[in-house]
């Protein structure tokens, strides 16, 4: 469970996440929608504890993330997938992420398992095609096993299989009742992976709401996004 | 924080960088053995020579590669971004940057120590019986400055780090710490003596002499601090830069 | 000439060339306020020791900061872009490649020389202004005198960002271009003082510290460099250390894969 509450962000003279409240609920796949500089990422980053709140806060299971010991085994995130030291194994840099919360290299084999990394854990992650940063990127989430997932638009470079794949790993976690958070700018996509959508504007909360909902109140989910979306394209934050 | 420590230790281990920077502080150990066989050729033509101690000769290059790895250990993760992958794996900053300077500390003590005394040892085996000046006293007279040199090299890794934390560029922070290693040495050296000599004897590369009671150098003269404030001083330095980086990194957005 | 356009606009559009660039002319200051306090120190001193204190040449002391912000300068608009991944559009846009490195060498080269000078000359006029006739008339070489040696110096600061540019392309790191660059500039200059003769002599007559002193022909015997070199020589060791680094780099960015 994740909880926004009035949750503000602002830089120098930009609002990028302008008031925010909404809850995300465990039990389904989320999706987190909005125009590029809408404020997803910076949401994701203050959910985080990486930036600071102007004002407001953001509750993982009703703490602050940044009050967790082990965060690991709460929350796993996914946030750019190209931010990995290219000198590292794929298996080293989990393991050096893993160490950090007490988890083993047993699991760290059985997550390159799981994403299908098996094969290339030792090989230097500069060599690693986007798909398999993203994938390396899943499996770094997954570690702790935790109940909270996000991720930051982990579809993008993925060949057709590894769409599936993700398509179906996020509803399985999300069926073992996790919290899934997901940002995607793939409509098509997101109608067959999310139940229910956030869409962003301007940093400000446009729309909360079912899939099923939005799809027949309009012809698409695309059209729904298009029509919510439609004053707020221009590029808010650059961040 | 013993979790942080290891996973610290991983990271540091499994970059090549680390390795080529401490490559690049054993050939100390190298240029070490070169010079005294160069040298001790040059005393069987001319008898006693008054030649420089490899271990100090060479310690700028032993400081310059450590504190480059103190540098990297967190402005690669900057560069990178993976930065926020570690401060959300640890979301407490200080507990990060503790087991980095933990880590980095440790490893440039150890390494340094190990270089300072393969290069001591190779040396004074090989100049055997010359008379090179600088082979001419006993063990326990120099393990004061071998410890010293260690000392400073580890405490300019840990400036190299804090410095890296504040600057979050590579760069910045090399240039920063060749200033202070470099850079304003030179520039006080040439004010008006004895201004000179009391403005030398603070910076850090002259804390080493005055640790262990030498002169700063022929021009600069004896400096100013008794071993105990030098120690303090040597000690300063690292605090200060791993501070001010633990200040920006608890105020900063990653 | 559109590949030197767009360098310049890469370096320009980077908030680290500003800084860097302001520190090198920042350096005018330092020789002002060391200038400043030297004079106060002089003014203090008792009579008797105002014959004896002596004070450097405030402009050659302070090359070394333009010298060393420009090399990194020179190091960072190669490097900058292999940590980014920007340097395989680079060479996909210009599949040459070795355009993308001259052009890049004229940019901070010209800069060099257009910022070089104003430090160089701005610390002479600035501690001269100062000092005026402290320090037993130190500074009494008319402007005329000293103009080749400054002029020399100036020049130096663009063979370190050459030099820099060099052994980042080379290198392709920030951390491993800059500390051989420091290396080059420092660490061997101490080692090679420690040398016996003569070799300490001959190696040290051809560190770039040396080499304005040989050009122009204005050799002090308290100078921890050799002098050894006739001001052709030292002219063509000082092109060298600019040109050699970059045509190895030339050569390997056409062999290399990006």
């Amino acid at each position: 469970m994740i909880e926004l509450q009035h949750l503000t962000k602002r830089y120098d003279d930009t609002l990028a996440v302008d008031d925010l409240s909404f809850n995300v609920e465990p039990g389904h796949v989320t999706g987190f929608l909005g125009p590029n500089g809408a404020g997803k990422s910076t949401t994701l980053r203050l959910i985080l504890g990486l930036d600071a709140p102007t004002s407001g806060q953001a509750l993982i299971n009703g703490r602050r993330y940044a009050s967790l010991s082990k965060p690991m085994f709460e929350v796993g995130a996914l946030l750019d997938a190209g931010a990995v030291h290219g000198g590292r194994s794929a298996y080293n840099h989990l393991l050096c992420l893993a160490t950090t919360n007490g988890i083993g290299a047993t699991r760290v084999a059985d997550v390159l398992e799981q994403v299908g990394l098996r094969d290339v854990a030792r090989k230097r992650v500069a060599g690693f095609s986007l798909g398999m940063k993203q994938r390396l990127g899943i499996a770094a989430a997954l570690l702790g096993d935790p109940g909270v997932l996000l991720f930051d638009e982990p579809v993008n470079g993925l060949d057709p299989d590894g769409v599936r794949w993700i398509r179906d790993l996020m509803r399985s976690l999300a069926a073992e009742g996790r919290t899934v958070l997901l940002s995607s700018h793939l409509m098509s996509e997101m109608a067959l992976t999310a139940e229910r959508i956030v869409v962003l504007g301007r940093g400000r909360l446009v729309a909360h709401s079912t899939v099923a909902e939005l799809t027949a109140r309009y012809p698409s989910l695309e059209d729904a996004y298009m029509a919510l979306t439609a004053s707020s394209v221009q590029f808010g934050a650059a961040r | 924080m013993r979790a942080a420590l290891l996973a610290e230790w991983l990271k540091l281990r499994s970059v090549t960088s680390t390795w080529r920077a401490m490559g690049a502080a054993a050939l100390m150990a190298v240029l070490g053995v070169v010079w005294t066989i160069y040298v001790s050729g040059l005393a069987d033509e001319r008898g006693t020579l008054q030649a420089a101690a490899p271990e100090q000769g060479f310690l700028p290059l032993l400081q310059m590669s450590l504190t480059v790895l103190g540098v990297l250990a967190i402005t690669s993760e900057y560069a990178t971004g993976m930065i926020r992958a570690s401060l959300t794996v640890v979301p407490r900053r200080g507990t990060l940057l503790l087991a980095k300077a933990v880590v980095v500390g440790l490893a440039t003590l150890t390494a340094g120590h190990v270089i300072l005394l393969v290069t001591y040892s190779a040396s004074r085996l090989i100049a055997d019986n010359h008379r090179l000046g600088f082979n001419e006293t006993s063990l326990t007279d120099d393990v004061p400055m071998l410890l010293a040199a260690g000392i400073s090299v580890t405490a300019l890794a840990l400036v190299g780090l804090g410095l890296g934390v504040a600057t979050r560029s590579t760069a910045g922070a090399i240039t920063s710490v060749v200033a202070l290693l470099f850079i304003l040495p030179g520039v006080v050296g040439y004010l008006p003596a004895p201004w000179n000599t009391r403005a030398a004897s603070l910076l850090l590369p002259n804390l080493v002499p005055q640790l262990v009671g030498d002169r700063l150098s022929s021009r600069l003269g004896d400096g100013l601090l008794p071993p105990w404030a030098a120690l303090l001083a040597l000690l300063a330095y690292p605090a200060t830069a791993l501070g001010a980086g633990f200040i920006l990194l608890k105020r900063r957005d990653v | 000439m559109s590949v030197l356009a767009s360098e310049w606009r890469k370096v320009r559009s980077v908030r680290s060339s500003y800084l860097i660039v302001g520190i090198s002319i920042g350096t005018i200051l330092l020789g002002l306020a060391l200038a400043s306090m030297a004079a106060g120190m002089y003014d203090n001193a008792p009579m008797e020791q105002r014959p004896s204190a002596r004070i450097a040449d405030l402009e050659e002391v302070l090359v070394i900061v333009p010298q060393l912000c420009m090399g990194v300068l020179g190091t960072l608009v190669i490097t900058s872009e292999y940590t980014t991944g920007l340097i395989r559009t680079s060479l996909t846009i210009v599949p040459r490649r070795w355009p993308v490195l001259a052009a890049k060498s004229a940019v901070v080269g010209t800069m060099s020389l257009v910022i070089a000078p104003l430090a160089v000359f701005g610390t002479y006029f600035v501690s001269r202004w100062v000092l005026g006739d402290r320090f037993s008339g130190a500074y009494l070489t008319s402007f005329a005198d000293r103009l080749p040696f400054l002029l020399v110096t100036s020049l130096t600061v663009a063979v370190f960002a050459l030099l820099g540019l060099g052994l980042g392309a080379l290198l392709r790191s920030a951390a491993g271009a800059i500390t051989v660059l420091v290396g080059l500039i420092y660490v061997i200059p101490m080692i090679v003082g420690n040398i016996p003769e003569p070799w300490s002599e001959r190696l040290g007559s051809i560190m770039i510290g040396a080499l304005p002193r040989e050009i122009t022909g204005d050799i002090i015997t308290t100078s921890v460099y050799g002098s050894l070199l006739s001001p052709p020589a030292a002219a063509a060791v000082l092109v060298a250390y600019a040109v050699l680094p970059l045509l190895a780099a030339v050569w390997l960015i056409r062999r290399r894969d990006a």
